[in-house]
């Protein structure tokens, strides 16, 4: 069983990391999406709904 | 994989002659090797057909039903592809103006290669749901699954891993798990065929709401496929009592209906409902209806004017409680990529 204090820093990397997705995932999708694709999109098509 | 390597041994260690073709840490499980083969190439003989998974054993069901699409109010989809591939597209979501749900924004972005499916969405109030698939091979699939908001609660994550084998499959799911004492729910679930029709499987929940407590509980699956594939039957069975059956036929090339009946009988309810739907596919249309023994009567119109655009209608009248629900949609999908591009041949409008 691990101690109170490894306990409580494996708390804080799961919550640490818990928002790291919240606020990344769709950031790095959009990352991924704009380098792979095959031709790459120009960004302001790419955020706006309307071009 | 195992049985080309240790092939050469097995005979030897199976007709008992005292000198072994080879020396190898493993003889002295050969026979259990032999064994394993001799079952592995008997089980090959019987060519048995792939189940398909647990998850998706009503999947032509739901995909009849319209309980998964039914809307209401009005709701635009804007759908913009950057390429093909690999797989990168954009969605804007608008709804409003629905009975149930508040209105909503929704950002959706998705990128997708053979080997890897990414999925994110966020609406207006900042909640975040992500889908991650991954294939290690062909035949065997990491999903991640999770939901994240700003609300305490909210917040869901599940894996899952995948094995399908050529007549079998099987599947670990954990949901919620917290790696430090262990608790949250665990599902394992395998599938069977066992002739060319049936299929049997099992399903076992384990919940750990906290770390002295835990709850088993197994269900139990059957699945009949007719030899041409036209229809199919299953039944699942939770000993706690909740019996579903399900029972999907194609009637022809456009024309599908689905069958369902659900049973819930435990001491503390007793309820039962029956669905019925069908679904008529069309060159540019997809209309689908749904009767039940709630005494609702629904019914969905996706009408693809361009290949571009859609247009949907759907409604629902209950008929018990005299309420009603009419929903309409547009569906646009634009482009940045020329037909060319896009691997077709450019359309004559």
């Amino acid at each position: 069983m691990p101690s109170e204090e490894t306990k409580e820093r494996i708390t804080k990397v799961i919550e640490l990391s818990r928002t790291v997705i919240h606020y990344g995932w769709i950031p790095f999708i959009i990352y991924v999406g704009f380098t792979r694709s095959n031709p790459q999109p120009s960004l302001i098509k790419l955020i706006s709904p309307l071009a | 994989m195992a049985s080309a390597s240790f092939e050469k041994p097995a005979p030897s260690a199976s007709t008992g002659t005292t000198t072994p073709a080879a020396w190898s840490y493993f003889n002295p499980v050969s026979p259990l090797f032999s064994a394993y083969d001799r079952f592995a190439s008997w089980r090959r003989d019987l060519g048995l057909p792939h189940p398909g998974t647990v998850e998706n054993i009503s999947k032509e069901v739901k995909a009849t039903h319209l309980s998964n699409f039914i809307f209401d109010g009005a709701r635009a989809d804007l759908t913009k592809t950057f390429s093909m591939s690999p797989l990168f597209q954009v969605t804007h979501s608008f709804s409003l103006g629905s009975q149930t749900l508040p209105s909503s924004y929704n950002f959706g972005a998705i990128f997708a290669t053979q080997k890897i499916f990414l999925q994110g969405g966020v609406d207006h109030e900042g909640s975040v749901n992500g889908r991650f698939n991954h294939g290690w091979t062909p035949n065997s699939v990491t999903k991640v699954n999770a939901q994240l908001s700003q609300q305490v609660g909210h917040n869901m994550i599940q894996a899952e891993h995948e094995y399908t084998g050529t007549d079998f499959a099987i599947s670990a799911k954990t949901l919620n798990p917290w790696p430090l004492d262990l608790t949250g729910i665990y599902v394992g679930s395998y599938l069977q065929s066992f002739t060319k029709n049936l299929a049997l499987g099992v399903e076992t929940y384990l919940q750990r709401p906290t770390p002295d407590e835990s709850e088993t509980s197994t269900s139990y699956l059957l699945k009949y496929t007719s030899n041409d594939k036209n229809w199919i039957a299953t039944a699942q069975l939770q000993p706690s009592g909740v019996f579903q059956s399900t029972y999907w036929q194609k009637l022809s090339e456009k024309v599908e209906v689905a069958a369902e009946l659900q049973v819930i009988a435990t001491p503390a309810r007793r309820d039962a409902v029956a669905t019925l739907g069908a679904k008529y596919d069309f060159r540019l249309a997809s209309f689908k209806a749904q009767l039940d023994s709630t005494g609702k009567v629904s019914a969905l119109l996706e009408q693809r004017f361009t290949p571009a655009f859609a247009f949907l209608v759907a409604g629902e009248i209950d008929h018990f409680k005299n309420a009603a629900k009419v929903g309409v949609g547009v569906m646009i999908e634009g482009s940045t990529l020329t037909p060319e591009e896009m691997g077709m041949v450019p359309e004559i409008q």
